[in-house]
């Protein structure tokens, strides 16, 4: 029994890692590896969808409405910055990364100076259940049900929907898709606001277990970062078993050596994948060689 | 006569893609070789294997009388190998004179250096753009300022991929003169060339390239005259 | 003054010609004098305002090593590093925990200054290491440099416990450390301690003026001329016999070296270091001076920088988020309409008029 309760114990460790990786890095993915484009304001799309979230729920919506309405406003915010911004730029992919820097230094203060340090959270809903002497809360769990679903929803989005088939093969081949009638400005506008919506919907999600600050954003950054490296630049193949083999270090380090040494240990491992395979998980699976 | 370069049994490929199947090649010091072969059929593998950028699956190179199979690309280039890629590979924001110095200061300084740029702005007639951008250059000077930089390393063997592409007929003479000059202070040089009235112009001998495969080797007039050869670029020969 | 179409004969005044050359800004008699009036007007400085204003300037002084660090990184290396703020931040606490154990006497402190400098140096040659001989490229540098940066924040924020303590030096975690001791030179008689004041920011700014000529020296230097090209296309550097990661490693530990001597410069002048030192809206902050004055030029970077903080400084008087969102706004406008850099742009336009009056 004490076995069982332990690997249970174990499992949910890990699968609340990997729910957290999974949700934190698919807006940050799904915008670099399309644009290749790292979006710095990712960790403000995931407070813009957090905070709006929470004034919904506060509002009297539904827990599940109000997260998608937060995921709603933040990739409309992606598309408003898109349009105004990234457009500018797309022949200077790291000037873009810059100015996504500037758009979250001023996102983060912004919202400082109008909504103050900190906004009423709600609680997590769903209480917990017993698994033998331990306590779990049942809505991490819904959480990891939730990362699943978004790695089967995008993989259907990507590789099933017409949206998806245009949008890869602006990635792989833009003037071709130019070319073959493909708005590409259309489709990196949509892109742009499907990651910021996924940010939007991550900060949503999360936002009943967190303490509601404008730098919220950044308690996020490091991981999503970091997944996005080990996945390499073909997230669709290297982001999910990314966040799988980051979950299990994480997970197992948290819980033999306690927080910081799960940190440590992803920014080890990324640098030990970096030197062994440079085009990270992705290129290693689809067989690069130099 | 000594071999400056000797390729047994070189192989590599790209998932399903072949583009060196055991290739078995020589190349006797002080010679001007030509390398042709329709497109696709690993000419500029051939080059990036020979220079490490592409790590061989099978086979060795011996250059000067060692193994360089395992060196890394500037090590190679250290022992003697300097080469002008297909694509102009210039620092396009920097001057012409920046570009001769990045290429040279490794083992000249001060007067030394100076002189050699001198030479080279002669060699290459761009005394007058000393201190333009290169990336403004015609496409021919920027042929010519690759040429200057790789014989600026003192190579023992150059190696050049398409160097006339893109030049007018004029330019082309000229550059078929420029490797005469070159190939006379002792460089070994081995070209992949298109034009055929250029490889006669500075070939000797060639080598046909066929699906990664050395196809014949031969001076021009086989090589003209051969069947084979003439089937190959009208895309008949299935070998 | 040296003109550049002297042969240098001897070792120094060959060193000396590099002071120009393509790779920097400005040249000539007319540079010259207007650099030497600028320093002579900073010297003046502190004879016009009272001792707290002059150690608000030498603040402003401590942060352009870190941004003249970037610049060599970013603009000439052209690798775009996020995280100087990690070799600052590791700098500075080295500082504050090698001056606490071995205290102020005997000129320990300068000891401790250069030792914190090495090991900010040391750490960023390893994570250059791992980058550059890992073939990371372009935007993956960003990444793990920040990443590193962020983790390393982490990291001194849950120190707090006491048995987070090195010798007599406690962490403190997100507090950070405190009360350690400023720079202090041996002197017969007394030590003169450097607190924030003039005689703080004469030893700055003759820091700045040494740093400045020294890496206009570099720059334009054939180590320069390479770094300049591996920006423009290191394969071809490569391919011209040069081992590019190297060089890279090297450009990146000089800039990390830079960084770190203003995170330790930073501690001795405040006495305190905290983790958020290290944290994202820092680490911010080195990309807009040097994106603002303009990366691909040590005089713009330079220039720019103490532009940008002296006016990041009066923004701060209402708030220090109203600040930082105009530094924000700030770095927006710049990418969007000077993407070389407002310095680069307003230096390039007085060259062209200077030249149309002499013509
Ligand atoms: N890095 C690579 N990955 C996959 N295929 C490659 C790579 N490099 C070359 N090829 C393929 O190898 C073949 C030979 O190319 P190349 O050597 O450039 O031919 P050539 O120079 O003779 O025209 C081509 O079909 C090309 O598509
Ligand atoms: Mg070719």
């Amino acid at each position: 029994m004490d076995l069982l309760q332990n690997v249970f114990a174990m499992l949910y460790q890990f699968g609340d890692t990997f729910a957290f990786l999974v949700i934190s890095c698919a807006g940050l993915a799904v915008i670099f590896g399309m644009m290749g484009v790292i979006n710095l304001a990712h960790g403000e799309f995931i407070m813009c969808g957090a905070y709006v979230t929470a004034s919904a729920a506060r509002a009297g919506l539904p827990l599940p409405v109000a997260i998608l309405t937060g995921a709603l406003v933040a990739g409309a915010v992606g598309m408003l910055v898109e349009r105004m911004v990234i457009r500018h730029l797309y022949h200077r992919p790291l000037d873009s990364i810059i100015a996504t820097w500037g758009i979250s230094l001023i996102a983060t203060q912004g919202v400082l100076i109008v909504l103050g340090s900190t906004m009423q959270g709600i609680g997590t809903p769903l209480g917990s259940i017993e698994v033998g002497s331990r306590s779990y809360s049942l809505y991490r769990l819904v959480l990891m049900v939730c990362a699943l679903g978004l790695l089967g929803g995008l993989y259907l989005l990507f590789y099933h929907s017409r949206f998806g088939v245009i949008a890869r093969a602006t990635i792989q081949k833009p003037h071709m898709a130019h070319a073959l009638g493909v708005n590409t400005g259309r489709m990196y506008g949509l892109t742009f606001g499907l990651g910021a919506a996924l940010a939007g919907l991550a900060g949503g999600l999360y936002a009943p277990t967190m303490t509601m600050v404008p730098t919220m954003g950044a308690t996020f950054i490091v991981e999503s970062f970091v997944t996005v490296v080990v996945g390499g630049a073909d997230i669709f193949v290297g982001a999910a078993p990314a966040a799988a083999i980051l979950a299990l270090i994480k997970a197992g380090l948290t819980a033999w050596y306690g927080q910081l040494f799960g940190q440590i240990g992803l920014l080890v491992t990324v640098i030990l994948v970096i030197r062994i395979l440079p085009g990270g998980l992705s290129g290693w699976l689809k067989g690069t060689t130099r | 006569m000594t071999d400056i370069l000797r390729v047994q049994g070189l192989r590599k490929a790209f998932g399903g893609v072949v583009v060196a199947n055991g290739i078995d090649f020589s190349l006797s010091t002080g010679a001007m070789h030509c390398l042709i072969g329709p497109n696709g059929a690993g000419k500029s593998s051939f080059f990036r294997l020979l220079l490490g950028e592409h790590a061989p699956d099978a086979g060795t190179i011996i250059f000067d009388g060692s193994d360089i199979t395992n060196l890394r690309s500037f090590q190679r280039i250290r022992r003697g190998i300097s080469v002008k890629f297909q694509v102009p590979g210039i620092f396009k924001a920097l001057s012409v004179r920046q570009n001769l110095e990045v290429a040279f200061q490794d083992h000249l300084n001060g007067q030394s250096l100076n002189t050699k740029i001198h030479e080279m702005l002669d060699f290459t007639d761009l005394h007058a753009e000393e201190t333009t951008p290169a990336g403004n250059l015609s496409h021919g000077q920027q042929q010519w300022l690759e040429i200057a930089m790789a014989v600026g390393v003192e190579p023992k063997l150059l190696l050049l991929d398409e160097p006339t592409a893109g030049m007018s007929p004029d330019e082309t003479r000229k550059t078929g003169e420029m490797l005469h000059d070159l190939n006379a202070r002792g460089i070994t040089i081995l070209a992949v060339e298109h034009d055929m009235a250029f490889v006669e112009q500075i070939a000797r001998r060639v080598t046909v390239l066929h699906f990664g495969s050395i196809f014949v080797e031969g001076t021009i007039a086989e090589i003209i005259d051969h069947p084979g050869v003439q089937e190959i670029y009208l895309g008949t020969a299935d070998v | 003054m040296i003109s550049s179409e002297t042969t240098p004969r001897s070792r120094t005044r060959s060193l000396l010609a590099r002071l120009e050359g393509p790779q920097t800004m400005g040249r000539g008699p007319a540079f010259w004098i207007a650099a030497a009036v600028a320093i002579a007007a900073a010297a003046a400085y502190p004879l016009t305002a009272d001792a707290w204003t002059v150690g608000n300037a030498a603040y402003f002084l401590i942060w352009t090593f870190m941004a003249m660090g970037l610049g060599v990184v970013w603009g000439y290396a052209g690798a775009l590093s996020f995280g100087q703020t990690a070799f600052f931040g590791l700098a500075g606490y080295a500082y504050g925990v090698i001056t606490l154990n071995l205290g102020a006497a005997y000129g320990l402190t300068l000891v401790a200054l250069v030792l914190a400098v090495a090991i900010g140096g040391l750490f960023a040659l390893v994570i250059g290491y791992f980058m550059f001989y890992g073939r990371i490229q372009g935007v993956f540098i960003g990444i793990v440099t920040l990443s590193v940066t962020l983790v390393l924040e982490t990291f001194m924020a849950q120190t707090a416990g006491p048995q987070w303590r090195i010798g007599e030096a406690r962490l403190n975690g997100f507090n950070g450390m405190s009360g350690m001791p400023p720079l202090t030179l041996p002197w017969v008689g007394e030590d003169i301690a450097l607190y924030p004041g003039p005689s703080l920011y004469y030893l700055l700014l003759g820091l700045v003026v040494i740093c400045y000529l020294g890496l206009r020296i570099m720059l334009n230097s054939s180590f320069g001329n390479v770094l300049v090209a591996i920006r423009e296309n290191p394969h071809r550097v490569g391919m011209l016999g040069y081992d590019v990661r190297l060089y890279q490693t090297l450009a990146f530990a000089i800039g990390g070296a830079f960084a770190a001597l203003s995170g330790a410069l930073y501690t001795a002048w405040g006495q305190y270091i905290t983790p958020s030192s290290m944290g994202l809206t820092s680490a911010a902050l080195p990309i807009i001076w040097v994106a603002v004055g303009g990366r691909r030029d040590i005089t713009a970077t330079l220039i720019g920088t103490i532009v940008v903080l002296a006016g990041f400084q009066s923004l701060t008087i209402y708030g220090s988020q109203y600040a930082l969102v105009v530094m924000g706004a700030l770095l927006l406008v710049t990418v969007l309409v000077a993407p070389q850099g407002l310095v680069v742009g307003a230096m390039t336009f007085l060259g062209r008029i200077f030249k149309k009056d002499k013509s």
